[in-house]
C-alpha cells in the first residue's frame, strides 16, 4: 500500500483512540528541548542528517570496531577506592576474583586535591570518599599482587594528575613492569574540573600545559595507555542535559587537541589515545542516541585536522551508569534503575562500563552492593545474548532520528563555544557551567512540583523504613596509618636527594621540560604527592573558583501548588517579627567539591524569597563560621556529601560556640547516613535534609525552625 | 514633638518659657504633664514661639506607642558598644543588623547605639562602583590585602542586587574575596539591596560609622553601576572610584554617564592577558575626554589607571595616587568639609527618604487619601485643591 495513505490512516485511527485531544498533544519536549512524536516512520529516516555507515569505519557512528561485542564483551570495570592502599587492594583482587575485568582506582580527596594526609586542610577527608594515596609506596601497596603488565588500569585523576600518574609509573617500574607496557586510563581533563567536578589545583593555564605534558609523554613512551577521559559524565552528573554533556565533552576534546598541536605532536601521534566517558541516566533511547550521535560527530571534528590515520577519528567511550538518578528513599529500586541505564550503554555501544551500586546515594557501597552492580552487567553480558549483535538499534526510524536531532542541538552549543573563542575561554566565562546550573534548577523544580517522577521520591512512596547496610569508614583511623607511614618514609629517605628533585620539579615548571618526566623520577626517590604538587604550585599558584550564580530559574519554572503562597505568607510574618528576610548562609567545607545541592539550594532559596549568603568552597568549619558571624546569617546551611559530616560539623559548632555564637542556627544537607542524624542532632544541629529533600518543604520548615 | 521635649532639645527652662508665654510655671509643668489642657490662646502662643515645632496635636491627642528604649536595652546596646571598641566581631555584625532592620524597634535601638558612637576622622572611606563583572570584588581583595599588609584594617560593605521579584537575594561577593574574607584583619559584610537602593545607602553611611568604631580604617563600599546607588553612595565617602572593562566608549560599558564624571580615580581593571593592549587604548580614550569633565574636587584632577586585579598590576601607582590624594586634601582641609557637607547632606537624604516611605506604605492607603483620589478620577474634584488637602495632611501628621 502506499505509505501516505497507510499513515494517514494510522492518524485517523490514533485520533479516534484520543477521542477529544490531540494529537500534537501527546508530543512530548525533552529537558534538551527536542521535540519527540508519538510515532516514526520510513519518513523520519529520509531525514535524517547523519551518515548511519557500518561498524569499524569512518564516521564510526555504529561503533569504533567492527566486530564489537560479538568477538570480545564491553569491559567490566567497577570504578573503587576506599581508605588505605591495603583495604582497596583487597577490595579489587575481589572483585577480580568475581567478573571485573579492568581496574577504576577513586582517589580520596586529600589526594585529588594535591595534599597530602597529613596537611590541616584535610582532616575531614583523608580515606573517605576513595583511597588515600601519599606516596609510591601507597601505589605499591595498591597493586600489590596485581601485575600492571596484565592489568588495565583507569585513574580518575586531574588536579594533581602529574604526581599521581608519576608515582603510578613509578610503582609499575619497581614491580618490573616497564612504562610502555602499561595499558590503561588516566582522565587527565583538568576542563570539565573547572566546570563541574572542582577538583582542580592549578589556574587554567597551568593546567592545560600539564595536560599537554601528559599527552607528549605518554604518546612517546606509552603507546597502549590512554592519555585522557574526556569526560560529559561530570557535567550530566552536575545537572547537564544530554545535549549540553555531549557539546561541552566534544568542544572540550577540540581544546585539547589543539593544546597538542601547539606542542609539536602530530595528530595521528595522540588522537587515537584520547578516550571517552558518558553518563548513562534513564532517558534511555536518548541515551543510545547520544553515544551514536557521539562517536558521528567526533569523527567530524577530528577530520578537520587532517589525520592520516582512521583511527584517530573513532571515539572509544567508557560509560558509567548515573549516579543521581539513584536515590535514598526505597534505595532498591536503583537496582533496576542501574541495570536499565547499563542496557542504553550497551546498546549505544560502549567499551567498557561501570554499574552504581543500589546504595549510591547513602555512602560508598558494601561488599554486597557492589557484587550486585557487578552482577548487573554480568548479567547482560552472559545471560541475554545482547552480545551478538552489533548496534542493534540501527536504523530504528525513533533512534536515528533522535541521533539527528542531538547532533543539530548539540552542534548549535558548540558553535556558541567556538563564538567566544573555545572552551578555555567560555570556562572562563562561566558559560556552560550556568547553562548547567540552569538545567538543574529546572530539573529540581520539575520533581519538586510532581511533573516528572521518581518512584519512592515524589510518588508510590514507602510506608515502612528499609534498613539498609552500609559502608562507614573511620576516617580518623585511616588518617592516622596514613600520616604515620608518611612519617617514616620521610624518615627513611635521603632528604637532600628530595630537596634536588622538588627543585628541578620547581625548574620544570618554570622552564618547558616535561613535568611528568622529572616527576617519575622524583617519585621513585620518594617525595610525596604534596610536596611535587607544592613544588608545582610555588610557582603555578593555587587557583580559586570564583563562583557565580544564576537566579529566577528555580521560581520560573516551578508549578505554585499552594506551598509558593504559604512560603510566602510566612516570609512576610518572619519579616514583620524579624525586621528582615531570614539570611542564611551555605557552605561547602572540606575538600568536598560536590556543588550541585549547594548552587541549587542557594538559587532556589533565594527565588522563594531568602536572602542567600554562598560560601566558597573548600571552607575551613572556622571560616564558615567567621563569614556566618559577619553577615549575620540565621543559619548556616551545610551541604556535605563526601562523608565529612561527623569532622566537620562538629568542628563548626565549636567555632561558633568560641566566637559566642551559638544563637546561629546549624542545618545540614547532603548525602548523610540516617544513622549518622542523631548523632549530628545531638551537637546541637537542628535539621537534617537528605537526597531528594524537596526544597519548597525544606524552605517552609526552616522558616519556623528561625 | 511634645512640649517637653522641645524645652529640653533648646535647652529652655520651664521658667524662662512660661515667662514668655505670660503663664505661671505651675501651670506650664500641668500642660507639660497633661494634667490640664492649653486654651486656644495659648496653644496659639506655644505655636509661634516653637516655629511650629509643638502644636495643639502634641496636647490633645494620645502620643504615639512610645519608641523610647528601656533601660534594660540601653545597657545592653551600651555593652555592645564596649564589645564593637573591643574589635568584637559578632556585635559589630549585630550591630549592622540592627541599622539594616525595618522593625521600629531596631530603628531606636540603632539610633541610640549610634549616638554613643565617635566620630572618626582619621578613617578613609572608599566607594568603587562598576558594572557587575567588571571586578570590582577582586580588585577590593587584591588591594585589600595589600592595606593589609601595611597595617590597615580593612572593612568591606558590599550591596548586592536583591532580585525585585521575589525579594530574595544571592550575595556571593565572599567568593571572590578569599582570601581577604578569612583574614582577621578584615570585615566584609554584603547586604541585599531589598529592591531600595536610596534606603540601603541610607543604612550604609550608619554601618560606616559602626565599622570605624570598630578600628577599621579603611573602608571600603561596594555598589553596582547601575546609577541610583552611586549618587548616594557618593555622598559617604572621601573617594570615589569607578572600574571600568577594557573596551570603548560608556555605551559598551553598559555605565551611566553621570558616574563617571563623579570618578577620583578611573581604573581599567583586566589590563592582562589579550585585553591589555583593548585596555591601554582605553586608558587613552579616558585620559583625552577627562580635560573636558570639569572638576568636581578643587585641590586635586581625577586620574586614569591600568589595573590587573587577578594578577595584582597597577595596584601600588593606585594606592600611591589615593594617598597623594588624601594627604592634599587632608592638608587642605577639604577632606573635612566634604565631611561636613556630606553630614548635612546626610539630613536632607534621610528626610526625603522618610516622606518617601511614609507616602508610599502609608499615606497612599489613608481611607481619607482614597476617597478624595476617587472624587478626583470622578470629577468631583480638581487635582490642585486635591495634592493640597492630602499634602496639608502630612504637615499635621502626628502619628
Ligand atoms: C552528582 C555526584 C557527583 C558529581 C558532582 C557534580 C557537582 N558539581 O556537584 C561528580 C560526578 C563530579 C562527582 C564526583 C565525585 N563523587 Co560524587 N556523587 C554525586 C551523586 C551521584 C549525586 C549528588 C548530587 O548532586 N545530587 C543532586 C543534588 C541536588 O542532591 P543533594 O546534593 O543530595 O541535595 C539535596 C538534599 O541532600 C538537600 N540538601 C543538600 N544540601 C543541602 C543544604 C541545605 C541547607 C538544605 C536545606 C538542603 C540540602 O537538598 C537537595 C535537594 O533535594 C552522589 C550520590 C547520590 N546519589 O547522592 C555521589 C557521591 C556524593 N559522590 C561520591 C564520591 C566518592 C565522589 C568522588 C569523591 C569520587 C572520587 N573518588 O573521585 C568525586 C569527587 C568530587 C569532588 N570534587 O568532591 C560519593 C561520596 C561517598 C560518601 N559520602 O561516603 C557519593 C555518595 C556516591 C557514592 N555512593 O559513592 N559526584
Ligand atoms: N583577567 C582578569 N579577570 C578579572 C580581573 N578582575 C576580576 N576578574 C574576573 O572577573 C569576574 C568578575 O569579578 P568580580 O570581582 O566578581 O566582579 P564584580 O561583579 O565587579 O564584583 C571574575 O571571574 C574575576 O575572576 C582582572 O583583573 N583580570
Ligand atoms: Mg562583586
Amino acid at each position: 500500500m502506499d505509505r501516505k495513505k497507510l499513515y494517514k490512516g494510522w492518524e485517523e485511527q490514533a485520533s479516534r483512540e484520543l477521542r477529544d485531544k490531540n494529537l500534537e498533544d501527546h508530543f512530548w519536549e525533552t529537558p534538551e528541548g527536542i521535540k519527540v512524536k508519538p510515532l516514526y516512520t520510513e519518513d523520519d529516516l529520509q531525514k535524517i542528517s547523519h551518515e548511519i555507515g557500518v561498524p569499524g569505519l569512518p564516521p564510526y557512528t555504529r561503533g569504533p570496531r567492527a566486530t564489537m561485542y560479538t568477538n570480545r564483551p564491553w569491559t567490566i570495570r567497577q570504578y573503587a577506592g576506599f581508605s588505605t592502599a591495603e583495604e582497596s587492594n583487597k577490595f579489587y583482587k575481589e572483585g577480580l576474583k568475581n567478573g571485573v575485568m579492568g581496574l577504576s582506582v577513586a582517589f580520596d580527596l586529600a589526594t585529588h586535591r594535591g595534599y597530602d594526609s597529613d596537611h590541616p586542610r584535610v582532616v575531614a577527608d583523608v580515606g573517605n570518599a576513595g583511597v588515600a594515596i601519599d606516596s609510591i609506596e601507597d601505589m605499591n601497596l595498591l597493586f600489590d599482587g596485581i601485575p600492571l603488565d596484565q592489568m588495565s588500569v583507569s585513574m580518575t585523576m586531574n588536579g594533581a594528575v602529574i604526581p599521581v600518574l608519576a608515582s603510578f609509573i613509578a610503582s609499575g617500574e619497581e614491580q618490573g613492569c616497564p612504562r610502555e607496557k602499561l595499558t590503561g586510563t588516566i582522565q587527565n581533563d583538568i576542563l570539565k574540573e573547572f566546570m563541574v567536578r572542582n577538583t582542580f589545583i592549578f589556574p587554567p593555564k597551568p593546567s592545560m600545559r600539564i595536560v599537554a605534558d601528559i599527552i607528549e609523554y605518554t604518546s612517546k613512551k606509552m603507546p597502549k595507555f590512554n592519555s585522557i577521559s574526556i569526560s560529559g559524565y561530570h557535567m550530566q552528573e552536575a545537572g547537564a542535559n544530554q545535549v549540553q554533556e555531549l557539546a561541552y565533552t566534544l568542544a572540550d576534546g577540540k581544546e585539547y587537541i589543539k593544546s597538542a598541536l601547539e606542542r609539536g605532536l602530530n595528530i595521528d601521534e595522540f588522537a587515537p589515545r584520547l578516550s571517552f566517558f558518558w553518563s548513562i541516566g534513564m532517558n534511555f533511547f536518548m541515551e543510545i542516541a547520544k553515544m551514536r550521535a557521539a562517536r558521528y560527530m567526533w569523527s567530524k571534528i577530528v577530520k578537520e585536522f587532517k589525520p592520516k590515520n582512521d583511527r584517530s577519528l573513532a571515539l572509544r567511550t567508557h560509560c558509567q551508569t548515573s549516579g543521581v538518578s539513584l536515590m535514598e528513599q526505597d534505595a532498591y529500586n536503583n537496582i533496576v534503575r542501574t541495570t536499565i541505564e547499563a542496557m542504553a550503554a550497551v546498546m549505544g555501544g560502549t567499551q567498557s562500563l561501570h554499574t552504581n551500586s543500589f546504595d549510591e546515594a547513602l555512602a560508598l557501597p558494601t561488599k554486597f552492593s557492589a557484587r550486585i552492580a557487578r552482577n548487573t552487567q554480568l548479567i547482560i553480558s552472559e545471560e541475554t545474548g545482547i552480545c551478538n549483535v552489533i548496534d542493534p538499534m540501527a536504523g530504528s526510524f525513533y533512534v536515528e532520528s533522535l541521533t539527528s536531532s542531538i547532533v543539530e542541538e548539540s552542534q548549535k552549543l558548540i558553535n556558541e563555544i567556538d563564538e567566544v573563542g573555545g572552551m578555555v575561554k567560555a570556562i572562563e566565562m562561566g558559560i556552560p557551567k550556568m547553562r548547567i546550573e540552569e538545567s538543574s534548577a529546572k530539573r529540581q523544580a520539575r520533581v519538586d512540583s510532581n511533573e516528572e517522577t521518581i518512584v519512592g521520591v515524589n510518588k508510590y512512596k514507602p510506608t515502612e523504613k528499609q534498613e539498609i547496610n552500609i559502608l562507614s569508614i573511620d576516617n580518623e583511623e585511616v588518617r592516622k596509618r596514613q600520616v604515620s607511614r608518611l612519617q617514616k618514609l620521610k624518615n627513611s629517605r635521603d632528604k637532600k636527594n628530595v630537596e634536588s628533585f622538588l627543585e628541578k620539579i620547581k625548574n620544570a615548571a618554570s622552564s618547558d621540560g616535561n613535568l611528568l618526566e622529572i616527576c617519575i623520577e622524583a617519585s621513585k626517590n620518594r617525595c610525596t604527592v604534596g610536596e611535587m604538587t607544592s613544588a608545582m604550585e610555588s610557582v603555578f599558584g593555587r587557583h580559586n573558583l570564583s563562583t557565580k550564580t544564576i537566579s529566577g530559574v528555580y521560581k520560573n519554572t516551578v508549578k505554585n501548588d499552594g506551598k509558593i503562597d504559604i512560603i510566602d505568607n510566612e516570609l512576610s510574618k518572619f519579616v514583620n517579627k524579624k525586621g528582615r528576610r531570614p539570611r542564611m548562609l551555605v557552605v561547602k567545607m572540606g575538600q568536598d567539591g560536590h556543588d550541585r545541592g549547594a548552587k541549587l539550594i542557594a538559587t532556589a532559596f533565594s527565588d522563594l524569597g531568602f536572602d542567600v549568603d554562598i560560601g566558597p568552597l573548600f571552607q575551613t568549619p572556622e571560616e564558615a563560621a567567621k563569614q556566618a558571624i559577619e553577615n549575620d546569617a540565621h543559619v548556616i546551611g551545610v551541604s556535605t556529601l563526601a562523608a565529612g559530616h561527623k569532622t566537620l560539623v562538629p568542628l563548626l559548632m565549636e567555632s561558633l560556640k568560641n566566637n559566642e555564637a551559638s544563637y546561629i542556627k546549624v542545618i545540614c544537607g547532603g548525602v548523610i547516613p540516617p544513622d549518622d542524624y542523631p548523632f549530628l542532632y545531638d551537637l546541637g544541629v537542628s535539621k537534617v535534609f537528605g537526597p531528594g529533600t524537596n526544597i519548597q518543604e525544606a524552605a517552609i520548615e526552616i522558616i519556623n525552625l528561625l | 514633638m511634645k512640649l517637653k521635649s522641645y524645652l529640653k532639645l533648646f535647652q529652655i527652662s520651664n521658667i524662662n518659657f512660661s515667662k514668655e508665654i505670660g503663664i505661671s510655671s505651675v501651670s506650664l509643668s500641668r500642660y507639660i504633664s497633661g494634667e490640664r489642657l492649653p486654651e486656644k490662646r495659648i496653644l496659639n502662643k506655644i505655636f509661634k514661639l516653637t516655629d511650629g515645632l509643638v502644636d495643639a496635636n502634641d496636647f490633645f491627642l494620645s502620643s504615639s506607642p512610645s519608641q523610647d528604649l528601656s533601660e534594660i536595652d540601653k545597657e545592653e546596646i551600651k555593652k555592645m558598644v564596649l564589645n564593637i571598641r573591643e574589635g568584637k566581631l559578632k556585635d559589630l555584625a549585630k550591630a549592622i543588623t540592627l541599622v539594616e532592620s525595618s522593625l521600629k524597634l531596631h530603628n531606636a535601638q540603632a539610633d541610640f547605639l549610634l549616638s554613643k558612637l565617635k566620630q572618626n576622622k582619621n578613617s578613609l572611606r572608599v566607594g568603587i562602583t562598576g558594572v557587575p563583572g567588571v571586578g570590582k570584588s577582586t580588585f577590593i581583595e587584591t588591594f585589600g590585602m595589600s592595606l593589609i599588609d601595611l597595617g590597615f584594617k580593612v572593612a568591606v560593605l558590599a550591596i548586592d542586587p536583591s532580585s525585585k521579584r521575589t525579594g530574595g537575594s544571592i550575595l556571593g561577593d565572599k567568593t571572590r574575596m578569599m582570601k581577604l574574607s578569612v583574614n582577621k584583619n578584615a570585615f566584609i559584610r554584603p547586604s541585599p539591596s531589598q529592591g531600595n537602593l536610596g534606603g540601603v545607602a541610607k543604612k550604609t553611611s550608619e554601618s560606616i560609622r559602626c565599622l570605624e568604631e570598630a578600628g577599621f580604617n579603611i573602608i571600603f563600599i561596594e555598589t553596582m553601576g547601575v546609577g541610583q546607588a552611586e549618587t548616594t553612595v557618593y555622598d559617604m565617602v572621601d573617594i570615589f572610584l569607578v572600574l571600568l572593562l577594557p573596551s570603548g566608549g560608556d555605551e559598551l560599558q553598559g555605565i551611566k554617564k553621570g558616574i563617571i564624571e563623579m570618578a577620583d580615580v578611573i581604573i581599567i581593571n583586566k589590563a592582562d592577558g589579550n585585553l591589555k593592549n583593548t585596555a591601554e587604548i582605553t586608558m587613552l580614550e579616558y585620559k583625552n575626554a577627562q580635560n573636558m569633565i570639569s572638576n568636581i574636587r578643587e585641590d586635586i584632577s581625577p586620574e586614569v589607571f591600568l589595573c590587573s586585579s587577578t594578577e595584582s598590576i597597577g595596584i601600588t601607582k593606585i594606592w600611591n595616587f589615593i594617598k597623594k590624594f588624601e594627604k592634599i586634601r587632608r592638608d587642605s582641609g577639604s577632606f573635612y568639609k566634604t565631611r561636613i557637607q556630606q553630614q548635612t547632606k546626610a539630613i536632607w537624604r534621610n528626610i526625603f527618604l522618610q516622606s518617601q516611605d511614609y507616602i508610599e506604605n502609608n499615606l497612599k492607603y489613608k481611607d481619607s487619601v482614597k476617597k478624595i483620589i476617587k472624587d478626583v478620577e470622578k470629577n468631583n474634584f480638581d487635582v490642585n485643591n486635591a495634592s493640597k488637602i492630602i499634602f496639608d495632611s502630612i504637615l499635621k501628621r502626628n502619628t
